[in-house]
């Protein structure tokens, strides 16, 4: 058996000089972290010093694929971004998928790493002898919208595939998003990253086929996965799309309402998967190399382009802003993909700001002067909000660019208790209180709240933990659910896959070996696993995390849930701690949540570079 | 009387919200929907179990799959796939 998914090398491109080289990566390298976010993480760690700025020159944007990409495997056409990210200070990766995935892996590459600082806006075209930086006065500072942007790219590179910032990235939006065809890495801020790097695309074109060890192998497990892929496990993914979440969350009291004021949502039946299914649906798409299909397209308006929607979006830009017309909802969420900004944050610091604007708590000035219509449920209103913020062109605008966290840093006085992050990245669509698993796994994640590095919610509802509490044995589930997750991350594989696979952890090293020709184990997988955990926790530590940031917003461990399924439900602060120490020990993290100096001592020659 | 109220893939499937049945039990109300939406048969309650993947969360609160817990009069029975989420 040969060798394959791996081309062995990742390309370096410095925008300052501006320069690229191939770098070898080394076998040991590839079966320690595998790819995706694991190569992604530790490459940046390697290819930074300490305590950089994320929006200055010495910062590093590391696209990393998957030894999977390129493959018949379905949904494998994925790639992982990864910087630190200016809204948190730490670790972010986001995933997307599209066909600039495999094109970018066809140049022969298993990563791109891009530092320094272009001389003036340009775009960075990739292909298998290296990388040319290309100026773009056309479409920087023009407001030109992201399809406009990609729209123009293609037609002028039309071999090349693009991934694009909006005028959120260019304006350093510290959650704004890279776009590629119509996917997102969105949160964490990505594409301010890009953004100060004055770097408006990245343009990949490859040719090279992705080598497999094994094709026979290969093809015979993606036939299977590709049947499996259409059984009952994805139903709802087939049938509904995540738009699904919103009813039954809002049954279980679990849906995020007005800054996480509630848990239900009045209006929820207006905006529902159900009734958009029932009403809007006007078709389905999928991305590249996907059997499933789970993305849903509904309109807005007749003659008016349908709208992709996905719960995240749905509950942030909807009941979370108190907000509950689905025209409305289905704009902002549009408005967001073409501006370039994460739902999840817009919509999070929209409702924080709603709640602060109600409470009366922005001072007197333009601050207090732009809110003065700034309520809950006030959807027009959220509308020129999305569009401020992304432009930062107004101080209420600008002020919310900053992220929540930062925002009420600045307000002061009792904002910072309701703000709605963990460690600056706004929550995602689970109420921590109904859902306590996923509470300890916000606390603990190492890119901050976060439902996909973390799916500690699948414990909840699964009826093995009370979920109205996080004991010592959520620590086991959350562990468990960051390890699945950092392995189908690595692989890349879309997570949406995941209960049509019933060994997890066998079929997936059964995958690796057949495409890889690496002797990959089902125990060495595992290891993988947690250390992938282990080497975003090591950046961080780098980076200045304390153990402090492992918590939650004061509001869920001093209020109760006012109503619904979930009435009277709160954090038992105590105990949350206990379940942290739990999570640490299972980790195999000392007392406070620190890697231990041996292991991180192991890990320094594997990670390399200059940390430390 | 207890109340079985449908969500996602289960409403779609049964063309319906909710259906009311007489059960003491979890399984005889799991039985009893079966009957009548034999479109929910065998992918989401299959003889009156249910089908992995599927749970149910009993007055919208804690989340079981155990079939013996009792059902009393004006009890909701909510049933929930284990995919919620994600
Ligand atoms: S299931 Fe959805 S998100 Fe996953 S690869 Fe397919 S279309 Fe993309």
């Amino acid at each position: 058996m040969g060798r394959g998914g791996y081309f062995e090398r990742y390309l370096r491109v410095d925008l300052g000089r501006p320069s690229a080289e191939h770098v070898p990566l080394e076998e040991a390298t590839r079966r320690a972290v595998v790819g995706g976010v694991g190569l992604g993480a530790l490459l940046l760690t390697r290819e930074t010093p300490p305590r950089f700025d994320p929006l200055g020159p010495e910062a590093a944007l590391v696209l990393a694929f998957g030894p999977l990409v390129g493959t018949p495997l379905t949904t494998s056409a994925k790639l992982a971004f990864v910087a630190k990210s200016p809204l948190t200070g730490r670790i972010s990766d986001g995933l997307s998928s599209s066909s600039f995935a495999i094109a970018g892996k066809r140049a022969g590459l298993d990563a791109i790493v891009i530092v320094g600082e272009a001389a003036e806006p340009s775009i960075v075209l990739v292909d298998e002898e290296g990388a040319e930086v290309v100026p773009c006065p056309d479409l920087w500072g023009r407001d030109v919208s992201i399809s406009e942007a990609s729209a123009r790219l293609r037609e002028a590179y039309p071999e090349h595939r693009f991934a694009v910032i909006g005028v959120a990235g260019e304006r350093l939006v510290r959650y704004a998003g890279i776009a590629n065809e119509g996917r997102h890495a969105g949160r964490g801020g990505l594409g301010a990253v890009l953004g100060a790097k004055r770097v408006k695309a990245i343009g990949v074109r490859g040719s090279r086929p992705v080598p497999l060890a094994d094709a026979e192998a290969t093809l015979r497990i993606a036939k299977d996965l590709a049947r499996r892929s259409l059984g009952p496990a994805t139903e709802k993914y087939r049938s509904l799309g995540t738009v699904a979440n919103l009813s039954t969350f809002n049954r279980l009291a679990a849906l995020p309402t007005r800054n996480f004021q509630a848990s239900t949502f009045e209006e929820a039946r207006r905006i529902e998967g159900e009734a958009l299914h029932d009403t809007r649906e006007r078709g389905r798409g999928s991305c590249k190399s996907c059997t499933i299909g789970c993305e849903h397209f509904f309109e807005v308006r007749p003659g008016e382009r349908p709208v992709k929607m996905e719960y995240e979006n749905l509950f942030a830009l909807g009941p979370l802003c108190g907000i509950g017309d689905p025209e409305v909802v289905l704009r902002a969420s549009s408005a967001c993909d073409e501006l370039g900004i994460d739902t999840i944050s817009a919509g999070g610091t929209i409702a924080f700001a709603m709640e602060c604007a109600e409470r009366g708590l922005l001072p007197a000035g333009p601050l207090a002067e732009e809110a003065r219509d700034l309520r809950f449920g006030a959807g027009e209103r959220m509308l020129v909000l999305l569009e401020d913020i992304a432009r930062r062109r107004t101080a209420l605008g600008d002020l919310l660019a900053e992220g929540s966290r930062r925002a009420a840093e600045r307000l002061g006085g009792e904002a910072p208790s309701f703000a709605p992050h963990v460690k600056g990245l706004e929550i995602p669509g689970y109420e921590p209180r109904a859902l306590q698993t996923m509470a300890l796994g916000f606390a603990v994640g190492t890119r901050g709240a976060d439902h996909n590095r973390s799916g500690a919610y699948e414990a909840d509802f699964s009826g093995k933990v009370n979920r109205f509490e996080a004991s010592e044995e959520s620590a086991a589930h959350a562990v468990a659910a960051e390890d699945r997750a950092a392995v189908m991350d690595a692989l890349i594989l879309c997570k949406f896959l995941r209960r049509a696979l019933e060994d997890f952890f066998g079929e997936s090293a059964e995958m690796l070996r057949a495409v890889t020709g690496l002797p990959f184990e089902t125990e060495e997988l595992a290891r993988a696993a947690g250390r992938i955990t282990l080497v975003r926790r090591l950046f961080n530590e780098r980076e200045g995390w304390t153990p402090a940031e492992d918590t939650l917003p004061a509001r869920f461990f001093e209020e109760k849930l006012p109503g619904g399924a979930a009435k009277g439900a709160g954090i038992d602060r105590e105990g949350f701690a206990r379940s942290i120490k739990a999570y640490h020990a299972r980790r195999g993290l000392d007392e406070r949540g620190f890697v231990p100096a041996e292991v991180a001592r192991d890990m320094a020659s594997l990670i390399g570079g200059k940390n430390r | 009387m207890v109340t079985i109220e449908l969500y996602g893939v289960a409403r779609l499937r049964a063309r319906r919200e909710a259906i009311e049945v007489a059960a003491r039990s979890l399984g005889e109300a799991l039985a009893a929907l079966g009957a009548a939406c034999p479109t929910l048969e065998p992918l989401i309650v299959a003889g009156g179990r249910l089908a992995p993947g599927w749970l149910v969360a009993l007055n919208g609160a804690q989340i079981t799959a155990d079939l013996e817990t009792p059902l009393g009069d004006g009890d909701v029975v909510v049933l929930v796939s284990a995919d919620a989420g994600g």
